[in-house]
């Protein structure tokens, strides 16, 4: 059409016009009438609360306005023991986490790729993968199964080996690794998928280069597959101390029971408990917005980290 | 992958044993809970008191947990409810998804920037569950599905991989739709949705997943019971240990059927039934995900 339109004498002045208006403000508003729902959702539910989150600098009163107060639920949380424990927890428990679960799916990636049948590699990927997708809900339901002290898999085995059975779920001492074993059941088979991405990106002539040198298996694994996934492996990492202080709420939820509470209550479930269970809203979402804001920081300086020395960052 | 044809030493071969069976030893430890409880659900709840943890295989043959499962009110309900929640949750997600997706990723949009910061600072900065309770209490959400479902509308993280995706659509292709006279919306639907399907299949199996497995925000903003989801009446029954509620006091005190049924066997049932929409969807999430994984590095 525009060709037919262009035939026509003078009409090139009607076509700029044409074209400015569509360029302009006009164009868009199909796109923002599309955006809408998006950017409402983004307003509501992300931007109101930050809004709302004033609340932490606040006295509730039972009959509104409630009473500004500065910053005197900080200083009542600070002043509380139990918040300093369960900050201590989800560092603790983020440690651990990136000592003992962090290298698994290294490791679960390396091996896979060593598997020389196809096929057989496949049955192990479908089947490893699976735990990935189940809910903490579900895998707290099936580790209270496998570690029951009379009938639990686990306690069959240290039962056979002539121990006195273990309840692990209801011992203090153990609950935390309770928590690092499961997260390895749940997402080592998962997350060694990034880093098998990252070794079959890995030229094939480096592997031929170390044959002919005579490198052996664990020569090749050493000098050619673990250098191409180091900056695979520095990105993940730094992206793991940004989110240092989420030691996965969902997960120590459904764990947890009153015996041993006090090793695993992490800042997410204390502010659950305190702020919706017994009501001390103001200082449940001071510990949030303190958690949140120290979060911020955390992510923030990992991102421009791992942006500066793997150039890939958190977006 | 490492597929060498030459000629193995029996040394090679020996580390290829040890491999594969390491590897076999992690998919056992992986599945045999799950092969468990299916042996102890479909057991003869009489011999269920006397099974171990580490078999697979069924002690006699029955259908009475499963049956019960089946006929027991809170079980239905919390299907029905998952039902609503996941089905609607999904579909409102990657339809409003896409829509903002496809507009971010016009290149010339204005306000582009704007608008992916606003999105960029809701990854960085979370202020917490109690005000986004108050959220949901001020629009009257609490209480209704609704709560779980437009708290996490457009997921962040999915919206920004759909841009990208949308972003690698050729111009000419747009072009040759709008000389057409397809206007923004019809663009879209006819032109960038058909072209984006890996991604929105993708997309789509992650949403799935996530409302089936919602439980914590139903944990607190669904009060009525009659609105749990599945998961929230699993937690009730086995990591809770709300015996009662499974069996029900009148059965419990009238020994009926349902009584006499092991309640580990009855947990057992319901681990795996709240999972079983999961391994249904699983073989296209392995189809999709870890294809389009692999292949998208085998091409970068």
């Amino acid at each position: 059409m525009a060709q037919a339109d262009l035939a026509i004498g003078n009409v090139p002045v009607k076509i700029g016009r044409l074209d400015l208006f569509r360029r302009g403000a006009g164009q868009w508003w199909p796109y923002y009438a599309m955006m809408a729902p998006g950017i409402i959702f983004f307003l509501i539910f992300h931007y109101l609360p930050i809004w709302e989150a004033q609340i932490a600098f606040e006295q509730v009163r039972i009959i509104p306005p409630n009473i500004w107060v500065g910053l005197k639920q900080f200083q009542t949380l600070f002043a509380t023991q139990v918040f300093w424990q369960v900050l201590a927890n989800t560092v603790i428990i983020s440690a651990m986490k990136l000592a003992f679960v962090f290298p698994v799916p290294i490791a679960v990636a390396l091996l896979l790729n060593e598997l020389t049948n196809a096929r057989f590699r496949q049955v192990i990927q479908s089947a490893i993968y699976l735990p990935h997708f189940l809910s903490w809900v579900v895998i707290s339901a099936v580790f209270i199964a496998i570690l029951s002290p009379s009938d639990g898999a686990v306690n069959d085995i240290v039962k056979a080996a002539g121990f006195h059975p273990i309840a692990f779920m209801t011992e203090p001492g153990l609950i935390r690794w309770v928590l690092v074993v499961s997260e390895n059941w749940r997402s080592a088979g998962w997350d060694s998928l990034l880093y098998l991405a990252a070794i079959i990106g890995i030229d094939q002539q480096l592997y031929d280069a170390a044959e002919i040198d005579g490198a052996n298996r664990w020569q090749k694994i050493w000098h050619v597959t673990l250098p191409g996934i180091v900056p695979t492996i520095a990105t993940l990492f730094i992206l793991n101390c940004g989110m240092f202080l989420n030691a996965d709420l969902n997960q120590v939820i459904n764990m947890s029971n009153d015996v041993v509470r006090s090793q695993i209550d992490i800042v997410d479930t204390y502010v659950y408990r305190i702020g919706l269970t017994t009501g001390q809203y103001s200082l449940g979402t001071a510990a949030g917005l303190f958690k949140a804001v120290l979060g911020m920081g955390m992510i923030l300086a990992a991102h421009f980290f791992a942006k500066r020395f793997t150039g890939k960052g958190v977006w | 992958m490492a597929e060498d044809r030459r000629v193995r030493t029996p040394l090679e071969r020996t580390e290829n044993a040890i491999i594969a069976s390491a590897m076999l030893l992690m998919a056992v430890v992986t599945l045999q809970p799950l092969l468990n409880l299916l042996a102890i659900s479909l057991s003869d709840p009489a011999n269920v008191a006397g099974m171990n943890g580490l078999t697979i295989l069924p002690s006699g043959f029955s259908l009475t947990v499963w049956q019960l499962l089946a006929t027991h009110p809170a079980v239905l309900t919390g299907v029905v409810n998952s039902a609503i929640i996941t089905g609607g949750g999904t579909v409102l997600n990657v339809l409003f998804t896409a829509l903002m997706a496809w507009g971010l990723s016009r290149p010339k949009l204005p306000g582009r920037k704007v608008l992916f910061i606003l999105v960029l600072v809701t990854i960085v900065f979370d202020p917490g569950i109690i005000p986004d309770y108050f959220v949901n209490k001020r629009l009257g959400l609490l209480n209704t599905y609704w709560s779980v479902i437009f708290y996490h509308l457009v997921d962040a993280w999915y919206l920004i991989i759909l841009v990208r995706f949308f972003e690698e659509i050729p111009e000419e292709l747009l072009e040759a739709a709008s000389l057409d006279g397809a206007n923004a919306f019809s663009t879209f639907w006819h032109v960038a949705l058909p072209l984006a399907r890996p991604a929105l299949a993708t997309i789509t199996l992650f949403y799935f997943v996530f409302h089936w497995n919602e439980f914590f925000r139903a944990m607190i903003y669904l009060n009525d019971q009659s609105k749990w989801p599945l998961q929230v009446v699993l937690r009730q029954f086995v990591v809770e240990g709300d015996k009662l509620a499974m069996v029900g006091v009148n059965n419990s005190n009238n020994y009926t059927d349902a009584a006499q049924i092991n309640i580990r066997a009855l947990n057992a049932g319901m681990i795996l039934l709240t999972i079983v929409p999961i391994l249904a969807i699983y073989p296209l999430i392995l189809k999709f995900f870890t294809k389009g994984a692999l292949s998208g590095a085998l091409k970068g």
